[in-house]
């Protein structure tokens, strides 16, 4: 007999046994449904992993450090010895620690390394407060703009982006007393960084007699010290969707600006034109290949370096753990469903003996009475894959909408994508895995003997 | 004449030791091509083991069956299983046609089984639905059939490849006489159209009269024959 004849044959033996064929597909529905929401979700997740970075990064640029510490590696547990040509910092716990930073002599030797299009420190300015004239006053970040970046503007544009102008996040329009976004277009407000007293300004104030005689006094004027800068709103930023967590009210200054008020806050400082990192464009860094050799070359340099999408692992790691457990979860049930498989097959074969006597007196081979068999077995997981994706893809799809809303995703961004090559797949998977699983039976039917099994008495 | 089967000297014994039981001593027996022919005896006197033997379902303890002039024995399952799909057919006492299943379905199946070209199958169906009166009911399923039309169903599954040797196992114990009667006028009108070798197990004498060559079976032997010769080597 053919195989086409075989595969017809036993599609026919299962739409005659419907209600046990439909039950035992069903038990693998289960598992098929769960593991077809687990690939849209990992699909989902990483899709939105992807939008994060690209929202907030541009892919051909590297990060580059000069401390192991800052991309969560090295030893921990064992002291460092102490460089005084760096600051001191404390971590989110309160231990006292010390990064190596990059300085302006490491941005030179990057910047004639093979492959680097340009260097940009990465800066993020502590300012003391943002402010404006009878409003009070609000804590603030200010960092460079990365042109990379696109973010919404609900007002205003960075067509012309350059010298004392901000983007300002839609967080600060109320506080700071505009009436929309519009209003706060080319207004200015202040902008006040802490600043340390050089050598100079201290002497002068001495001379002056201005500088306070009591230590405690003098302590809190230097710790007080800072300078107001006035800006200009050149765009309102909206609420990003994809933004990385911690970043929502930067506010965005041209990268020399950013680089001036960083220079004003760490003068005198050990941290003066010192990063934590700075960004290395690599030219025609889309291609992943190039962007590996700019990045090996960094690395023999012994820079510390990470691609945007190594720098996201982590992301990726923890959704992975969590696609794992339910994964998990489904391949069990589709393991306890084989049993089923098993067990509606073995009553197949009891149920057709003599069909089977009568094909062997027929002449059919052993071989074609165990694929008939197999095929009918087959039959079922395809069935069971296919109502258990079906399943999930229609329940996904009504989902998808209210899931998007309840995580607060942003229109357009799905948590569960299906993909139609990864449900036909897991189906044709189900059919092999459900084959395997009729192979005892089959085997049963296949010794048969025919004389037995046509016997009528 | 020619002779379509030839049973040698055949011995088939089943178990061991004390339980050692003889179902076939010593059979001889050759059945001409084209002819009709009926083994009848008791329940238990051998006739069904020696249809089994003669259709290769089973093999003898020893001695020979030549079939078409090839030996059996000297088959691997594999060609056995061609040669039955190719030569043989069966009918049965209770029928084994699938109830699920449309007239047309099964009789296809032997045409599936011999590897039929597809585009040959629904012509041969057709012709063998006609010749024993379903083409009407081509699209039926079988279970919608009365008994005499199922046995019928069986027929046209038995002769749809147009086999050599038909074995008739009992075709009219499920059947009232009438119907039985229809069933082996039909049996016979299709041995002379096709000529085709009839070999009828039954225990009925009447379907017995009908036939050309009788062979006469009890305990495991042939006590006579008529019509054909046979060797009786005794015990």
């Amino acid at each position: 007999m053919s195989i086409r004849d075989i595969i017809r044959r036993s599609g026919r033996s299962i739409k005659s046994a419907k209600g046990r064929t439909i039950l035992t597909a069903l038990a693998i529905a289960v598992g098929t449904f769960a593991l077809t929401l687990t690939l849209a979700a990992s699909n989902g997740a990483t899709a939105f992993v992807n939008k994060i970075i690209k929202d907030n990064f541009d892919p051909s640029e590297l990060f580059v450090a000069a401390d192991e510490s800052l991309f969560g590696q090295g030893n921990t547990t064992k002291p460092r010895e102490y460089d005084p040509s760096f600051g001191t910092s404390t971590t989110n716990a309160g231990a006292s620690r010390q990064i190596k930073r990059i300085t302006q002599e490491d941005i030179d030797k990057i910047k004639k390394v093979d492959g680097v299009e340009s260097v940009r420190e990465q800066i993020a300015v502590s300012a003391r407060y943002i402010t404006r004239e009878g409003e009070k006053k609000y804590v603030a970040t200010v960092a460079a703009y990365n042109p990379a970046q696109k973010p919404e503007f609900l007002a205003g544009n960075v067509n012309d982006f350059e010298g004392k102008k901000i983007i300002l996040p839609e967080g600060y329009l109320q506080d700071l007393g505009f009436d929309s976004a519009q209003d706060a277009i080319g207004k200015n407000v202040e902008i006040v960084v802490p600043k340390t007293l050089t050598a100079e300004e201290l002497r002068a104030q001495l001379l002056k007699g201005t500088l306070p005689t009591n230590a405690d006094q003098l302590a809190q004027a230097t710790d007080n010290n800072s300078e107001a800068i006035q800006f200009n709103i050149a765009a309102v930023s909206k609420k990003p969707i994809t933004s990385q967590p911690g970043t929502e009210l930067y506010i965005y200054t041209p990268g020399d600006e950013a680089k001036a008020l960083n220079d004003i806050t760490t003068q005198g400082t050990a941290n003066y034109q010192k990063y934590n990192f700075v960004l290395v464009k690599v030219a025609g860094g889309t291609d992943d290949n190039k962007l590996k050799a700019t990045q090996q070359k960094l690395k023999d340099l012994g820079f510390q370096v990470r691609s945007v999408e190594e720098t996201q692992e982590f992301l990726t790691n923890i959704i992975g753990v969590l696609q794992g457990i339910v994964a998990g979860f489904g391949f069990i049930a589709i393991i306890a469903s084989v049993f089923g498989i098993i067990n509606t097959m073995y009553i197949s074969v009891l149920q057709r003996t003599r069909e089977i006597g009568l094909m062997k007196a027929l002449g059919m081979r052993k071989r074609d009475i165990g694929r008939l068999f197999r095929f009918e077995a087959g039959w079922i997981g395809f069935l069971g894959g296919a109502i258990g994706s079906l399943a999930a893809i229609v329940l996904g799809s009504l989902l998808n909408p209210w899931i998007t809303k309840q995580l607060d995703l942003g229109a357009g961004n799905n948590l569960l994508i299906f993909k139609p090559i990864q449900v036909a797949g897991l189906v044709l998977a189900l059919i092999i895995i459900s084959v395997l699983a009729g192979w005892l039976p089959s085997r049963k039917a296949a010794k048969l003997d025919p004389i037995e099994a046509l016997r009528t008495e | 004449m020619v002779i379509m089967i030839k049973v040698d000297n055949v011995t088939k014994t089943y178990g061991k030791g004390e339980n050692l039981f003889t179902a076939l001593y010593k059979v001889s027996l050759e059945i001409p091509t084209a002819s009709t022919n009926a083994i009848v005896g008791k329940s238990g006197s051998g006739k069904s083991t020696l249809m089994h033997i003669m259709s290769g379902l089973d093999h003898p303890s020893s001695g020979e069956v030549i079939i078409d002039g090839k030996a059996l024995g000297e088959f691997k399952p594999k060609q056995m299983d061609a040669f039955r799909a190719e030569e043989m057919s069966f009918i049965f006492q209770a029928f084994f046609i699938e109830a699920n299943q449309t007239c047309y379905q099964n009789v296809m199946l032997p045409l599936e089984i011999a590897r039929v070209p597809k585009r040959d199958r629904a012509k041969k169906v057709k012709a063998a639905l006609t010749a024993v009166g379903l083409e009407d009911k081509i699209d039926s399923l079988a279970n919608n059939l009365s008994g005499g039309q199922k046995q019928r169903l069986a027929i046209a599954r038995a002769i749809v490849n147009k086999p050599k040797i038909i074995f008739a196992d009992e075709p009219t114990g499920n059947l009232d006489s009438a119907t039985g009667e229809m069933i082996i006028k039909l049996l016979f009108d299709l041995n002379k159209k096709l000529k085709c070798t009839l070999v009828v197990v039954t225990h009925d004498p009447e379907i017995a009269e009908h036939c050309k060559n009788k062979i006469e079976m009890k305990d495991g032997e042939i006590i006579s024959t008529t019509g054909i010769k046979h060797k009786r080597l005794g015990k």
